[in-house]
């Protein structure tokens, strides 16, 4: 198609325009149907341990209780600890990638030891 | 210049070689006798987008090359010296033996532009770098998305107006999906004539982002829908965020097969980044192959603005149409965020509509900073990423379509 009338090209919006928001509905619908399999998903698997092997089932229980006493397990590129004093966590974490991003150093090639929230009379 | 006085000097003392003739050749290869108007003109031009980018950051890992392959292009040289003829380029059957032989290192590296390659492998990249959660967990962002490629349109209706051919109009429209990659692999196809102001217009304006769209934000939203805070999104599973690339792909060329190139690589390398066993290939997508792809798409797009195809008149409309285009594309997810707001009682913030315009994620930082501006704390840049990335394949469904109805197997 090569030189168009102004009606055409009004036509061919219209429709192109239609078009990118039937495909993008369509999308949509597809993405809403994938949620919901996985929502189901969860249900099924939530109720599949009744009928599973009572041995697995066993050995579930034993990794949950090893689970709630074991530390959470340490991020790849962690080295010792980290002590935060009046420090919330996200806070701390804000602190540390504003200085990697200022020094231009990966996080994981940074050593924190402590991050203390100093007060205005102290700073005076 | 005359060399014969010297030919005839040198030639009476015994040589054998005319230095004149030798000298006049030397003197017909300098860039001082190939020089023109266009050619000082368009290193001026050069000169200013470096600075632009350099000095003034705007979108500078491109603009540099850009700019840089600009300059070389229009450096005045003999023809037979040019690194980039675009004559060659403008015909609809390629020859490309000639260009193996006997092109510049321009003309060379142009191939992956003729040929979809780069456009396809950027995007191939860009999915490998971004995170579709924020689009699984709010699907409805699909519908800004849509909306906010209404300045593609607008565009392609007023540049036919100003008469512009069809596929003229359709390449000058796809400047307002705001998105490189696509703009340059229409552009390429229908338009190869008006692809370096295209490349421009498309990457110029995604510099300007930050100021052309808050201006359209205060004017179409009140401050108390600016101030709508959203509520968190739900928790996306791993197997749809493996599932989403796979499923799109399929049921988008069901419907346009022409945007497969373009979707197609860019839900490949979102597969890489979410199937957990391609880290190797994901990491080279999105550093290495990345970075080495942008150099040689610059630098090439950047050469196809010669001052012969350049410096004209449809140059300064394109540029024109490209500003209305991004205008009405902010407008169009705006407009349609208002309606969700309403729809929604007051539960989505309209300005997430404003990212619709793709850009990732420089439209999605603006639509925060407004948040933020109209109540402190009101941090939106997660929803706003939905509309964003919905917007990048909205522009290649429009991108699809346009090259379906103009491209006839180009």
């Amino acid at each position: 198609m090569g030189d168009i009338t102004i009606l055409d090209a009004l036509i061919i919006s219209i429709i192109g325009f239609a078009i990118v928001f039937v495909v993008l509905i369509i999308l949509m619908g597809v993405i809403y149907l994938m949620g919901l399999a996985a929502d189901k998903g969860h249900v099924i698997t939530d109720k599949l341990p009744k009928f599973g092997n009572p041995f697995k089932k066993k050995k579930e229980e034993g990794s949950a209780n090893e689970e709630e006493s074991a530390p959470a397990p340490l991020a790849p590129g962690t080295c010792g600890e980290l002590t935060l004093v009046r420090t919330e966590d996200r806070d701390a974490a804000m602190i540390m990638a504003i200085v990697a991003d200022t020094l231009g150093t990966p996080l994981n090639q940074l050593r924190f030891i402590s991050i203390r929230r100093v007060d205005d009379a102290e700073v005076k | 210049m005359n060399f014969s006085l010297t030919s005839q000097l040198i030639g009476a003392a015994g040589s054998n070689v005319d230095y004149g003739e030798t000298f006049s050749f030397l003197w017909e290869s300098t860039g001082f006798f190939n020089l023109q108007w266009g050619n000082v003109v368009m290193i001026i031009i050069a000169c200013f987008f470096l600075l632009l980018a350099i000095k003034f950051k705007f979108e500078p890992l491109l603009l540099v090359g850009i700019a840089f392959g600009m300059l070389l292009s229009n450096l005045p040289a003999a023809e037979s010296d040019w690194i980039f003829h675009p004559e060659w380029w403008t015909v609809q059957d390629v020859d490309y033996i000639n260009v193996l032989q006997h092109g510049g290192l321009i003309d060379i590296l142009y191939i992956g532009v003729k040929t979809s390659v780069y456009p396809c492998l950027i995007f191939l990249g860009v999915g490998a770098m971004t995170d579709f959660e924020p689009l699984l967990s709010n699907p409805k962002s699909l519908i800004l998305g849509a909306a906010a490629q209404m300045g593609i349109y607008v565009a392609f209706f007023l540049a036919i107006c100003f008469g512009f051919t069809g596929p003229e109009a359709a390449s000058i429209g796809i400047v307002g999906g705001a998105d490189g990659p696509t703009a340059i692999w229409l552009a390429k196809a229908l338009a190869p004539h008006m692809l370096a102001a295209i490349a421009i217009a498309a990457y110029s304006y995604m510099a300007l982002i930050p100021v052309i769209q808050p201006p359209l934000m205060r004017l179409m939203t009140t401050k108390k829908e600016r101030a709508i805070v959203m509520k968190p999104t739900r928790k996306v599973t791993k197997a749809e965020k493996i599932l989403f690339p796979i499923i799109i792909i399929i049921a988008t060329c069901l419907f346009l097969p022409s945007v497969a190139p373009l979707l197609g690589c860019l839900m490949l390398g979102n597969l890489l980044r979410e199937c957990g066993v391609t880290a190797r290939l994901s990491d080279t997508a999105q550093n290495a192959l990345m970075n080495i792809v942008t150099i040689c798409l610059s630098v090439s797009v950047g050469a196809t603005a010669h001052f012969s195809t350049f410096l004209n008149t449809k140059t300064l409309l394109i540029i024109v149409l490209g500003l209305v285009a991004f205008a009405f594309a902010t407008v169009g997810g705006l407009g349609f965020g208002k309606i969700l707001c309403w729809l929604s009682k007051g539960k989505i913030n309209p300005l997430i509509g404003s990212a619709g315009v793709s850009a990732v994620p420089m439209a999605a930082r603006v639509s925060n900073l407004e948040g933020l501006r109209a109540k402190p704390g009101n941090y939106l840049l997660m929803h706003a990423m939905g509309p964003n990335v919905a917007g990048v394949i909205g522009s290649a469904v429009a991108a699809g379509f346009l090259m379906a109805v103009f491209g006839g197997g180009a």
